[in-house]
């Protein structure tokens, strides 16, 4: 322990650096962007981060990226159909946006290369944390995405949904959406493909006062994919955001949430279903900030863990010393259902503010005999009796939000997976 | 919802500007040469007059430790240690050798006598001069009957006398410093020391290998309950002496020991350094209860002084159905980063933790658990309740993790925190990690634990509310309390009434 080493660079930390100055010459941006593209570029070349970083501690990057694709430009990726009917989407194809954007009543839409090259998206770019490396990685490379604003009072009646579709190679992608004063939107980000690809995808999301979001992450990668994801929300006064995160998919896998409220009356849920199989590794790790008084946070994260799947939640809630009267609330609870399946979770609290009322959970067991029993005595068979209690263990969760056709959407999804790995 | 002002006020009576134990001793010392290298090792195991493996053993890890890094991951914070600027060792110099009371030094005797050492305890540290077996015999035969504690004494580098060696011995327990055990039973700290603890453990593990001076040895054999309540009582009195003391417990086959350990250091203005090892083994159906009350020097109201305390603490349940329980009362030390574990290897082995930390003044408290679940229906279960005032920062940081083949393992934790003012903090990281399907874990932090309810079922019959809550606190922080051996009840009284209403998380 702690014996000083000079590490040696993995291939992918030197394909990385190498695919960089490849890319150098078509990555769009001003000498702002430019400049903290450099930056970025620099903190990967000090290395990825390893188990020694504590908000890495299970996954460690260093070793588990062990192949970094190459850029593969004859990449095609198709749309796909949304997952509610009638939705507005906003493809980015093999990390390109697409050259006609579609027209919103109150919603201004523009492709992320254009806010590079002129700059104005210069400082959302810049990594939270030295221990940012999937915000570094996406500095570095990002080269197109969607810019969305939509206006004070707007209420969108239609989901939007951004399509983050890969087909193989690798895409950098990063969605910048600023929801204005009053404005009501339900927004679905979806990501996956069918190719072997690295892809990082950053979300950046501002809500000014009073707005109403509800923001779905459906993840289904094929499970040959690298994804490294990071979703990104600061609160404005009075303002909700209830974000869900379905985790269904890919070879190794890293969603990060970094929530801050940042004025008073702000309210954040979450919830989370990461459904693991086969040789996944899926880390979810969620960052919360506390900052002004007067706010709420509830988190609840589900996890079904088969196969030789390993799973990580870490979640940490920061309360600062000014948040008074906060309350906030995290439960994870897993059922583990495979003896090669692991799952590791570690919920921190950090509490400077002496009158708040905070609290967490976490539970892993595996499915209660007894609720087996009772459905079995009752002519079930096992396999049968066993898939009704899992299912019913995540979609407790998904049942939660009370708009309808998301609900059933998001059924769909889980019966599909239910389907192939149930 | 803020704490209460009865918390408040009991938390303030155990502030640091209240330190009862801070006086100084002048005592003729025998001291090595300040500093770290290979001749202060040599230095010390010649003085121990050890074996040659054993300052080979200390060599090793004294070359292990140069090459390691300090850990980083507490959330303490503290300026570097100037690790060559440290007395190693620190001796009264009138003791020739820990064997029988009447060569200790009056002054040493008076020191303890200070520190409040339970007073029928000091009746019979004073009869040692004057007494044989049977007369102690007598004595078991009345009041003393339960009530009785061996102590060893440690104050500084080395332990100044045991009492009830002998009838100890009677039972087949031994009982005395681990440089005795060195020189007396060298077969029994060759299979045992250092294979819970590994020298390469972790830095302060390691330099603790290299330069270790004293601590307790006890030995309990197969189907022995140990008739006693063991203690161990260490003091620091040097300026500028690291304490670096080792603790070995082997519970054999079938045995029982309870083990208590308490702690005070003088007032200084510099920082002090302790850094201990303990290791408990114990083997099938085998049970060791591990209590400790620290109370070193927390340093004063503006953060000065104090003692940086940095332990490793761990059991092995190395028997099938073993058990190993740690109770710890935390009020103490500047800095405090302790971990007691359990290794839980053993079949139907089990572990458990207690803890009350309280952290005052500028205080940084990083402690809590690992219970590390490898036989199969292995249990644990973690309680801790930390309380933090003044500018203090809490942190309770605890592992449990359940390997591949520990099918049916079971961990309960629960852990709550306190806050006084604004001006701390309190922290919980809990690291859960389940590789078997069928382990069963539950952590849980819960905000107030009093619930209506329970407040209803008392209050309705006829108790004011405010006893009822008392009532309710009382019972539930009695978790802990219980669990403390009762030499040590009269200073966890202290903290049994405060009130974890207006806890967080």
């Amino acid at each position: 322990m702690n014996i000083h080493t000079t590490p040696q660079r993995t291939p992918a930390e030197t394909a990385l650096i190498d695919a960089f100055s490849d890319r150098l010459s078509l990555l769009p941006g001003d000498g702002t962007v430019m400049l903290k593209r450099d930056d970025a570029i620099e903190a990967i070349k000090s290395g990825l981060p390893t188990r020694r970083i504590e908000s890495w501690h299970y996954t460690d990057l260093r070793r588990l990226l062990n192949a970094v694709p190459d850029f593969d430009p004859a990449a095609a990726a198709k749309a796909i159909a949304p997952i509610v009917e009638g939705s507005v989407i906003l493809p980015v194809l093999n990390g390109v946006s697409s050259a006609k954007v579609p027209v919103i009543d109150g919603v201004i839409v523009q492709r992320l290369s254009e806010k590079l090259t002129d700059g104005s998206i210069a400082p959302g770019l810049d990594p939270y944390g030295t221990d940012d490396a999937i915000g570094a990685l996406n500095t570095a490379f990002v080269a197109d995405g969607y810019f969305v604003d939509i206006a004070d009072g707007a209420e969108l009646d239609k989901p939007v949904e951004l399509q983050n579709l890969q087909a193989g190679g690798q895409t950098h992608v990063r969605l910048a959406v600023r929801v204005g004063a009053g404005a009501k939107a339900v927004i679905v980000e979806r990501q996956t493909g069918e190719g072997a690809a690295l892809v990082s995808s950053v979300s950046q999301l501002l809500l000014d006062e009073g707005a109403d979001v509800t923001w779905l992450i459906v993840q289904e990668q094929p499970d040959t994919a690298t994804h490294l994801a990071q979703f990104k929300a600061h609160l404005g006064k009075n303002s909700k955001l209830t974000l869900f995160v379905m985790n269904a998919g890919g070879k190794l896998v890293r969603q990060e949430i970094v929530v801050k409220t940042t004025g008073e009356g702000a309210d954040f849920t979450l919830r989370g279903i990461n459904l693991l199989a086969g040789d996944t590794h899926t880390d979810v790790t969620m960052v919360l900030d506390h900052a002004v008084p007067h706010t709420a946070s509830t988190e609840v994260i589900r996890n079904v863990v088969t196969g030789r799947a390993r799973g990580v939640f870490q979640g940490r809630i920061n309360v600062h010393q000014y948040a008074q009267k906060t309350n906030a609330k995290m439960a994870c609870n897993t059922l583990l259902l495979s003896d090669d399946g692991e799952f590791s979770t570690k919920p921190e609290l950090e509490i400077f503010a002496d009158d708040v009322v905070c609290g967490h959970g976490a539970t892993v067991t595996e499915i209660d005999h007894s609720h087996l029993f009772y459905l079995m005595a009752r002519g079930i068979d096992e396999k049968s009796a066993r898939g009704l209690l899992v299912k019913a263990f995540v979609a407790e969760v998904i049942e939660e939000l009370d708009d309808e056709a998301i609900v059933e959407a998001l059924e769909t999804r889980l019966d599909g997976w239910f389907a192939t790995h149930g | 919802m803020p704490a209460v002002q009865d918390t408040i006020d009991r938390v303030r009576k155990i502030d640091v500007d209240q330190y009862k134990y801070g006086f100084q001793t002048e005592i003729a010392m025998d001291k090595a040469p300040k500093g770290l290298s290979e001749d202060i090792i040599r230095f010390i195991s010649a003085k121990k007059d050890e074996p040659s493996w054993m300052l080979e053993w200390r060599l090793e890890a004294y070359r292990r430790w140069v090459t390691l890094d300090e850990p980083k991951w507490a959330r303490v914070h503290y300026p570097k240690i100037d690790f060559q600027d440290l007395y190693y060792y620190a001796a009264p110099k009138s003791t020739p050798g820990p064997t029988s009371l009447s060569d200790v030094d009056p002054e040493l005797l008076r020191v303890y006598e200070k520190l409040g050492i339970p007073l029928k305890e000091q009746e019979i540290l004073a009869g040692v001069q004057k007494t044989d077996v049977s007369e102690f015999e007598e004595a078991s035969d009345n009041v003393y009957k339960s009530g009785r504690v061996a102590v060893d004494a440690v104050f500084d580098s080395v332990s100044v006398v045991t009492t009830f060696k002998k009838e100890l011995a009677q039972a087949g327990v031994i009982f005395c410093s681990i440089s005795e055990a060195i020189r007396e039973h060298p077969e029994l700290v060759k299979k045992y020391l250092g294979s819970v603890v590994p020298t390469s453990d972790n830095f302060y593990a390691t330099l603790n290998s290299a330069v270790f001076t004293d601590g307790s040895f006890v030995f309990v054999p197969k189907g022995v309950r140990c008739p006693m309540e063991l203690s161990t009582y260490f003091r620091m009195n040097e300026k500028n002496t690291g304490q670096f003391e080792r603790t070995l417990i082997i519970a054999e086959e079938g045995a029982y020991v309870s083990y208590l350990e308490g702690c005070t250091a003088p007032q200084r203005d510099e920082n002090q350094l302790h850094a201990a090892v303990v290791e408990l083994i114990a083997l099938d159906d085998a049970e060791i209860k591990y209590s400790t009350v620290q109370n070193w020097y927390p340093g004063d109201a503006e953060g000065k002084g104090g003692i940086y305390n940095f332990v490793t603490k761990r059991g092995d349940c190395r028997g099938d159905r073993s058990k190993i329980s740690w109770t710890q009362v935390e009020t103490g030390s500047a800095i405090t980063w302790k971990y007691p574990s359990c290794i839980l290897r053993g079949d139907d082995s089990s572990g458990e933790f207690y803890s009350i930390a309280v952290s005052n003044g500028y205080q940084q408290v990083d402690s809590g658990t690992k219970m590390i679940h490898l036989g199969k229906n292995t249990s644990s279960r973690i309680i801790s309740k930390g309380i933090a005032a003044g500018f203090s920062q809490n942190t309770y940081r605890g592992q449990v993790s359940a390997h591949r083949k520990a099918t049916n393992a079971r961990n309960f934790t629960n852990c709550d925190s306190l806050l006084i003012g604004d001006q701390c903090g309190a922290h919980t990281v809990p690291y859960m990690e389940a590789k078997n399907a069928t382990a069963q874990f539950e952590h849980e932090a819960t905000t107030s634990k009093i619930s209506e309810d329970q407040k209803f079922y008392v209050m309705q019959r006829g108790i004011p509310e405010e006893e009822a809550i008392a009532l309710i606190v009382n019972g539930f922080v009695k978790d802990v309390i219980q669990q403390l051996p009762m030499e040590f009840a009269v200073e966890a009284q202290k903290l049994i009434g405060i009130s974890l209403e207006g806890s967080v998380g």
